[in-house]
């Protein structure tokens, strides 16, 4: 058979089989008209459409409107930045974490610090884990905030994203008067923060969280009792808990379906065990309990925030260890001791001894874990990152297969994906 | 227990749309009587940085003119993204100097861990953000353009505020 032959036998429009790659289909002998309900089609959604969020492409074959096969493909955003976290000391790979989640990019800072941390033995003091836990609660409440507002864009509610983006903005004021930049916060160091607390800010995040639940009511007023809302999300995009929990689904999407995991309960960090606040569930695991139980967490973060706020310790924010952190400036420049161990820190780096270490934390999107190994260097052997994005994102088809063409959107609105931290 | 377990339900009754859309609309037409004006009219009007930003960097200078890099090459050590270029050098009086010190503002995340570590308060990183160029090799500030900066310095890392160290 020649080979011009091959190619009319062979489909325009590339199959996929169950691997994810390209199969060659033989296009039926001539005379043969295929009947035209069996006929599948292949469209893509993305790379670049906004409502993947971010650069996701999706692989859909329907059938008429219906859903028969999803295959989700990545790697658009690739930063190879567990890679790069080889090449830098401990604390050089801080600026990388934040650059993963750039929703929550606190919490991943925190993440960090506290795998390293754990592998080094350190305990960090009272006040910094204080702060470390409002850090992450209120980068939970800005990464839902983002969610229900473009969420509700992609479903086709317009006027909640620009509610709750205001309230984000005042989030990234708080980020900026703290770590000094709106996003890239990079604001933690091993063995405690880059500074302390400016004065004032506790203050200014007092009145976020005495302030905040009017929005929440503002957009719950909106959505939760709208038959549009209701209709677009509910029964939609089902998973049970059984099988959320066979594809590793965790956080808001695993809890929607019923099952109270949350590793702040289970496997507590920074005594999250004595705050008082719900683990908050769903029962159906559709679409509309995924919304319903990210309202109720940024309340019951509020809940905590309100808690830390009150109970903040004074004292020092970093472990008085020379040998990790840096001395003060003003210690710097008047201490000839403070300046050797100053010098040693920075050109050698901090060591840690040859162990590994895992430590996970709830972020707003998962259980995400920090898996990080040493030689006894000053840099890590292996950085590992259990993104919950990722995992959550493998149970994408099994949730959209069956339904129709424009619920695709809202379930994969739903899952709450980042592609910076699916990519790494 | 302190921790509890809370399930949210679905309301099963009282969804309309009738409703849903007057409260809406409601809801819409009290901010539009209230209104909270988020938006600012860049470039006309400047958002006010906080005095921790970390932006375009700027080298400190003495009394004389020079700049006050000692070339301890601490900050070309711990820069994570290696866009720092030292070549150090010595006077006749024995003290260091940088003969170049260069950052590429291009390749620089703005991490600020160069003033962090920079003993001697040299170099800094500060409040501008507009330092948008036309080509790539105008972004690689010198020593002079570094000095020449006149913006003012974050507040991180400053000797005189004891939070921010
Ligand atoms: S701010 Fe960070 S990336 Fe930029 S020059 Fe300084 S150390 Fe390097
Ligand atoms: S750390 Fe400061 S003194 Fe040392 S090379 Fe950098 S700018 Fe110069």
């Amino acid at each position: 058979m020649s080979t011009k032959s091959v190619e009319f036998l062979v489909r325009r429009t590339p199959e996929l089989g169950m691997d994810g790659r390209p199969v060659q289909v033989p296009v039926l002998p001539d005379g043969m008209v295929p009947e035209l309900h069996g006929e599948h089609m292949l469209i893509n959604i993305g790379p670049q459409h906004p409502a993947t969020h971010g650069v996701l492409r999706l692989v859909l074959e329907l059938d008429g409107e219906t859903v028969v096969k999803c295959t989700p493909h990545i790697g658009y955003l690739h930063s190879s930045f567990e890679k790069l976290g080889e090449y830098r000391t401990w604390n050089q790979v801080i600026p990388l974490t934040d650059r993963m989640d750039y929703l929550a990019p606190l919490i991943y800072n925190c993440a960090y610090a506290m795998a390293v941390e754990k592998l080094m033995g350190i305990e960090v003091t009272e006040r910094c884990k204080v702060v470390r836990v409002i850090c992450m609660e209120l980068d939970r409440i800005f990464s839902h905030l983002l969610w229900v507002g473009t969420t509700a864009i992609d479903i086709g509610a317009f006027t909640v994203f620009l509610y709750t983006f205001q309230e984000r903005e005042r989030i990234y004021d708080l980020h900026e008067a703290f770590t000094g930049a709106r996003i890239t916060t990079s604001s933690t160091r091993i063995g405690g923060m880059m500074a302390d607390l400016p004065s004032g800010w506790i203050e200014a995040l007092r009145d976020f969280v005495d302030t905040l639940p009017k929005t929440l009511d503002e957009t719950e007023a909106l959505l939760t009792r709208n038959n549009l809302w209701v209709g677009r999300n509910k029964d939609i995009g089902v998973i049970s808990g059984a099988d959320a929990l066979d594809w590793g689904l965790t956080g808001p999407n695993l809890r929607a379906s019923g099952v109270a995991y949350d590793i702040r309960r289970d496997r507590p960090y920074y005594d999250y065990d004595s705050y008082d606040f719900d683990v908050v569930t769903g029962e159906q695991g559709d679409c509309y309990d995924r919304y319903l139980v990210r309202m109720e967490e940024m309340r019951q973060s509020l809940r905590i925030l309100d808690q830390a706020i009150r109970r903040l310790p004074g004292g020092p924010i970093n472990v008085g260890d020379p040998r990790l952190i840096l001395p003060g400036k003003t210690d710097l420049m008047s201490d000839m001791e403070s300046m050797i161990h100053h010098f040693k820190v920075v050109m050698e780096g901090v060591k840690a001894p040859a162990d590994e270490s895992w430590f996970s934390v709830e972020s707003s999107k998962g259980e995400l874990g920090m898996y990080v190994v040493s030689d006894g260097g000053s840099k890590p052997v292996r950085w590992r990152v259990r993104g919950p994005s990722f995992i959550n994102l493998s149970a994408l088809p099994k949730m959209v297969e069956g339904h129709l063409l424009s619920d695709v959107i809202a379930i994969n609105a739903s899952i709450d994906i980042v592609l910076g931290e699916i990519d790494r | 227990m302190a921790i509890g377990v809370r399930v949210v339900r679905a309301p099963e009754a009282n969804t309309s749309y009738f409703r849903a859309s007057l409260q809406g609309m409601a809801l819409t037409f009290r901010h539009l009587v209230r209104p909270h004006k988020p938006v600012l009219q860049y470039p006309d009007v400047k958002p006010e940085l906080a005095p921790r930003w970390r932006g375009t960097h700027r080298m400190a200078v003495h009394a004389d003119g020079r700049p006050k890099c000692v070339a301890c090459g601490l900050c070309p050590t711990i820069c994570p993204s290696n866009c720092i270029r030292l070549v150090p050098g010595e006077d006749d009086q024995g003290n260091r100097y940088p003969v170049v010190y260069e950052i590429d503002e291009f390749r620089c995340i703005f991490c600020g861990m160069c003033q962090e570590v920079c003993p001697v308060e040299a170099i800094h990183v500060g409040q501008d953000y507009e330092n948008a160029e036309f080509t790539r090799e105008r972004f690689v500030y010198d020593l002079d353009r570094l000095m020449a900066q006149d913006h003012p310095v974050t507040a991180l890392w400053d000797p005189e505020d004891p939070l921010g160290q």
